[in-house]
């Protein structure tokens, strides 16, 4: 644990309470505060990545603990695109989603500016980690969205409206997940000289892309005739994505070409 | 018998593939790079690849023929990708010292060869090019020294290696070429790349830096790119079909 003494640390600390403050405000039915400190949370967060690329000097996007910043800024915009779209109200689950991913930017990961290395210095390497950022949000809240799909016996309506959100928020990362992973190919090549090296975190990302493959496939075969299993998948895609972030970071049994963060 | 096609290529087991493909890549994460680029290069994974390079390409047909254009796209481009990467390994597999696939070449300010290198310390012959490189200069730019630098005592970060080099191809007049890491050059089907360097000491003792060039020849990579963008081509239409639909449809 770190707490960060700097306006970095006091901008982050200051989005965590308001995502926190903002899930309780919904949770006891204070829906105008809630929506308030919400927006206010993500306005901070929005801030916070703009002053990190300020203090920085580059693009906020070079290490997890930058990573993680822009993830949580990304939450609020898709939380209004479900309202919309799908008339679903996720704003509280998105406020937590916020909280848990600020939690180890907040504690965990040192703030230290590094300058860019070489192999960072690409215009390949803002789309490439913002594809990936904003695709694991989005397959994130898929499965939050899928929820409903995991209760039994449920309310066919409910069920039919959280497997139409879910599928359409999965098919959005979906398509970022295949970009991201298709210009870091890109970027291999022209960086490392391969555009595939059995890389520890290209063989998780990999698996990842496979896992919803499999869930689409699924959901093809068997439409909404076990909802439960198509819940389950796309769970398992985020067990996939959070290993991804977490153990294959930061173990050095995975230690390969994809160590700056 | 269709029953039993169905079976084995149809959706349920599509599913079932994916998720098998998935743990099999999950399986490769933990051996590392190299191993796990060594065991993939093996001729019954080789064989593997191709069986389901010629899956993804019959279900891309099938569904072609289907008029199912995102999942045809999809399944193509997957087969593009692969047969790509098979051409890859399998111009690796035919590279004669005449015609090598890769190598690298150790150099110092002012060096010409054209001969390649392989292995761990670079000691074991892999071939000529159809060119010759001279290395003018390597240069190391660092970034300017902050206090965090003077703290640490140590130098400030790289900002870029640089190799300048003159290419000689026959029939051409010499030229000089920039390689620079994220920046390879392109010479007679060979990217050229930046790919280490170190500190060392000439025959007098006097201290010389030295560049690493990587030379790196794949006849695939078009193939691989062409399925790159019809890959997500498909995956574009499959999107915009999913999100056209209402309720439980397509």
């Amino acid at each position: 644990m770190i707490l960060k003494m700097t306006l970095q640390g006091g901008l982050i600390y200051l989005t965590l309470t308001l995502f926190v403050a903002a899930a309780a405000a919904l949770r006891v039915g204070r829906r105008a505060v809630g929506r308030g400190f919400w927006f206010t949370g993500f306005a901070v967060a929005v801030l916070s990545v703009v002053w990190r690329g300020i203090h920085t000097g580059h693009p906020p996007m070079q290490n997890l603990f930058e990573f993680f910043l822009c993830m949580a800024a990304a939450l609020w915009p898709l939380s209004q695109w479900s309202r919309r779209r799908h008339g679903l109200d996720t704003a509280m689950q998105d406020a937590l989603l916020g909280a848990l991913i600020l939690f180890p930017a907040g504690f965990v990961f040192g703030e230290e500016v590094r300058r860019l290395p070489p192999a960072l210095q690409s215009p390949l390497f803002v789309p490439h980690v913002a594809s990936y950022v904003a695709g694991y949000v989005m397959l994130a809240r898929a499965a939050l969205i899928a929820l409903p799909m995991l209760r039994a016996p449920a309310d066919e309506a409910r069920v039919r409206q959280a497997d139409a959100a879910s599928r359409q928020t999965a098919v959005a990362g979906f398509l970022l997940l295949t970009l991201g992973l298709l210009l870091g190919s890109l970027w291999g090549k022209i960086c490392w000289g391969h555009y595939w090296q059995w890389d520890p975190k290209e063989m998780w990302s990999l698996a990842t892309w496979l896992m919803y493959g499999g869930y689409f496939h699924y959901r093809l075969k068997n439409g909404l005739g076990n909802p439960k299993a198509l819940a389950v998948l796309l769970w398992v895609g985020l067990l996939f994505i959070v290993l991804t972030l977490t153990w294959i970071n930061v173990s050095r049994l995975f230690a390969g070409m994809h160590n700056y963060a | 018998m269709k029953s039993f096609l169905d079976r084995v290529a149809g959706l349920g087991g599509a599913s079932w593939l994916c998720g098998f493909l998935s743990l099999g890549a999950v399986a490769l994460a933990f051996p590392g790079p190299e191993r796990s680029g060594a065991f993939m290069s093996h001729p019954a994974l080789l064989l593997l690849t191709l069986a389901l390079a010629a899956l993804m390409l019959y279900h891309g047909a099938r569904a072609l023929l289907r008029r199912r254009f995102d999942s045809a796209l999809l399944h193509l481009g997957c087969a593009c990708v692969l047969a790509g990467w098979l051409t890859g390994q399998l111009a690796a597999r035919a590279a004669t010292p005449e015609h090598p696939a890769t190598g690298a070449m150790v150099m110092v300010d002012g060096d010409v060869t054209d001969k390649l290198w392989a292995g761990e310390k670079l000691n074991v012959y892999a071939g000529r090019l159809p060119f010759a490189v001279k290395l003018e200069h390597f240069f190391v730019e660092r970034y300017e020294r902050n206090a965090q630098d003077r703290d640490a005592g140590r130098d400030a970060p790289v900002r870029e290696y640089r190799s300048r080099v003159t290419i000689t191809e026959p029939g051409r007049a010499p030229y000089v070429a920039n390689v620079r890491v994220n920046h390879p050059a392109c010479v007679r089907g060979y990217h050229i790349y930046q790919m280490s360097w170190g500190e060392s000491a000439d025959v007098y003792g006097r201290p010389v830096t030295y560049t690493v060039l990587q030379f790196i020849r794949d006849p695939g990579l078009p193939l691989v790119y062409a399925g790159f963008a019809v890959l997500f081509a498909g995956i574009l239409l499959f999107a915009v079909r999913i999100f056209r639909a209402r309720g439980g449809a397509a």
